[in-house]
């Protein structure tokens, strides 16, 4: 069977259109939301019987590509915001330093796969549901409602970020903000990314809609920039480590991925954004509940390797 | 112990006593002795490599029974045992086991062979386990079982009662042919097969040889690179993804553009 390819890091053989077909569906998904798709592709590989760590680490090999395809192809759109991306990578680099130090401190303790797992139940619970109720809030409210005359009082959040200072305006995104703020956000994205292995960008792509304030679609590309760089970091780090990067199995992934990013980005402009927001929410709350049912079901066994998930 | 997981730390004494009595038992070691070929002698793990099917031929003396056991080098094991806290199931110990093969293929002719009190098969290696760590001393049964489990689900460790098959080859001796799957996980190094020749329950000669499995072609390139140059490695991983991101994003500009 030709279809099957030894993958040498990970020690297994796997079906190649298999595969492809994953870094397709991610990476289709990657164009159209902007997000890297860590959260979806490694839980897929473990399922096609590729250990959790080279999982893990090779998907961060893939997006280096699905987001450099990706963020070329929303380049050539116009709708990356290099001043807001380098502000968030510069706190994404900070955040992940800690985060990777955090990790350290919780395996000494000897729990560290419980908080990792609670953190991504809780973190994909909270952004899943709040986008999904927002978005059919919005898409439900056809007509809009009529204003009372006069200027609105600004919330408590838009006074806070309006009161602090270094303002600087993103002519890109079209909003004026201090610099602390991407880079406190950028930094408590890396936290969460180091801590649950992935580029960020589920994570990300909300808190630039909604704290930071950004167009949906300058959001995408900016993201995909952004989460580039956090996962070359990535694949360098994990490959001096750890060994676990199989690049066979990164090829292959990101040669479906990065067809599917294309065709992903050219989708995204076809869609509203309260229909791309609903669309990942639904997402990120499937693959929630996916890990809760995991968390409380029985497993099947109960011995496995150390190292995994 | 008998002839059967032959190799088990600890037990070279007691191995060394038990294969003085076979050949004590044997009688005529030459009359009766045992061969064995496997085919392929070497195992190549290349690009395509998915798991390969080898073949065991050899003789027995008239009247015997046969067994074959395929084992692999022993390793300490790191596992984590898992356990419910509240409603939730998460890793709540390492638990290290020793004693046992990364690999442990078995066959007979004839299923009692590998049951009961047998020196073959699973009962005979699960007593050879040590587990250490956080497991109470009357959780060792269960996890030495969740173990055994863990290893078959891999296809690391399997059984198969009957399947050597046993024919006349003149000479008033035996025929024994038989066949095993070495799955895809299994890691390069050197393992053993040995067949025992076995009568009225007990084994009177056993042979046998190394079986190499070793990497080679595009996964022992890649395995090198990852393992002893891995800063480049790490840097050709992600060189090769940008240009490949670049190359399609680019090539699907000239396909249509956006």
């Amino acid at each position: 069977m030709l279809m099957s390819l030894y993958l040498p890091i990970s020690g297994s053989a796997n079906n190649i259109l298999l595969l492809f077909g994953l870094g397709g569906a991610v990476g289709f998904l990657s164009g159209l939301f902007g997000v890297g798709g860590g959260f979806l592709m490694t839980p897929l590989l473990i399922m096609a019987g590729i250990p959790s760590t080279v999982a893990a680490a090779s998907d961060s090999n893939q997006i280096v590509a699905a987001s450099t395809s990706g963020t070329y192809a929303h380049y050539r759109l116009g709708n990356v915001d290099f001043k807001m991306g380098l502000f968030l990578l510069v706190g994404g680099v900070v955040g992940g330093t800690l985060g990777v130090q955090l990790i350290k401190v919780l395996r000494a303790m000897g729990n560290a796969d419980f908080v990792i797992k609670i953190t991504y139940v809780v973190m994909l619970g909270v952004i899943g549901s709040y986008m999904f109720v927002e978005s059919l809030q919005s898409m439900r409210q056809k007509v809009p409602e009529a204003r009372p005359a006069g200027p609105s009082r600004p919330s408590v959040y838009t006074r806070l970020i309006q009161a602090l200072p270094w303002q600087i305006k993103f002519e890109k995104s079209g909003v004026t903000l201090s610099a602390l703020l991407p880079l406190i956000l950028g930094t408590f994205v890396g936290v969460l990314a180091a801590i649950m292995g992935v580029g960020g960008g589920f994570i990300m792509v909300p808190v630039m809609v909604y704290l930071l304030r950004m167009p949906m679609h300058v959001v995408v590309g900016t993201s995909l920039f952004q989460i580039l760089f956090t996962c070359i970091n990535v694949t360098f780090m994990q490959s001096i480590s750890n060994h676990t990067v199989d690049l066979v199995l990164a090829l292959i992934l990101l040669l479906g991925s990065t067809v599917g990013a294309q065709f992903g980005a050219r989708v995204s402009r076809r869609l509203k954004g309260d229909h791309l927001k609903i669309l990942l929410a639904s997402i990120v709350l499937i693959v929630m509940v996916q890990m809760l049912v995991g968390l409380i079901w029985p497993p099947h066994l109960l011995l496995g390797y150390k190292g995994g998930h | 112990m008998g002839a059967g997981v032959k190799g088990w730390p600890g037990s070279t004494t007691a191995w060394g006593l038990a294969l003085l009595m076979v050949l004590c038992l044997a009688g005529s070691v030459q009359a009766e002795s045992v061969t064995l070929q496997v085919i392929p002698p070497v195992v190549e793990i290349s690009s395509f490599y998915q798991g390969c099917e080898v073949t065991v031929t050899g003789t027995l003396p008239a009247g015997h029974q046969a067994v074959l056991e395929v084992v692999g080098p022993f390793r300490q094991e790191h596992l984590m045992r898992k356990g419910r806290r509240g409603m939730l199931w998460m890793n709540v110990g390492e638990v290290t086991v020793s004693g046992a093969p990364s690999l442990y293929l078995v066959q007979a002719s004839a299923a009692n062979l590998l049951a009961g009190s047998s020196p073959w098969g699973f009962r005979a290696l699960i007593q050879h386990l040590t587990l250490a760590g956080q497991v109470q001393e009357k959780e060792k049964a269960e996890f030495q079982e969740q173990f055994l489990e863990l290893k078959k689900s891999e296809r690391l460790y399997a059984a198969s009662p009957q399947g050597l098959k046993i024919s006349p080859a003149g000479n008033g001796r035996l025929k024994v042919t038989g066949k095993f799957w070495l799955p895809a996980k299994v890691k390069p190094d050197t393992y053993k097969v040995c067949l025992t020749a076995v009568l009225k329950g007990q084994a009177v000669d056993r042979q046998c040889t190394a079986l190499p499995i070793q990497m080679v072609g595009f996964p022992a390139l890649i395995m090198s690179l990852a393992y002893q140059h891995s800063a480049i490695y790490g840097i050709i991983a992600i060189v090769i993804a940008i240009l490949t991101g670049g190359i399609m994003g680019y090539l699907f500009k000239g396909g249509g553009g956006h």
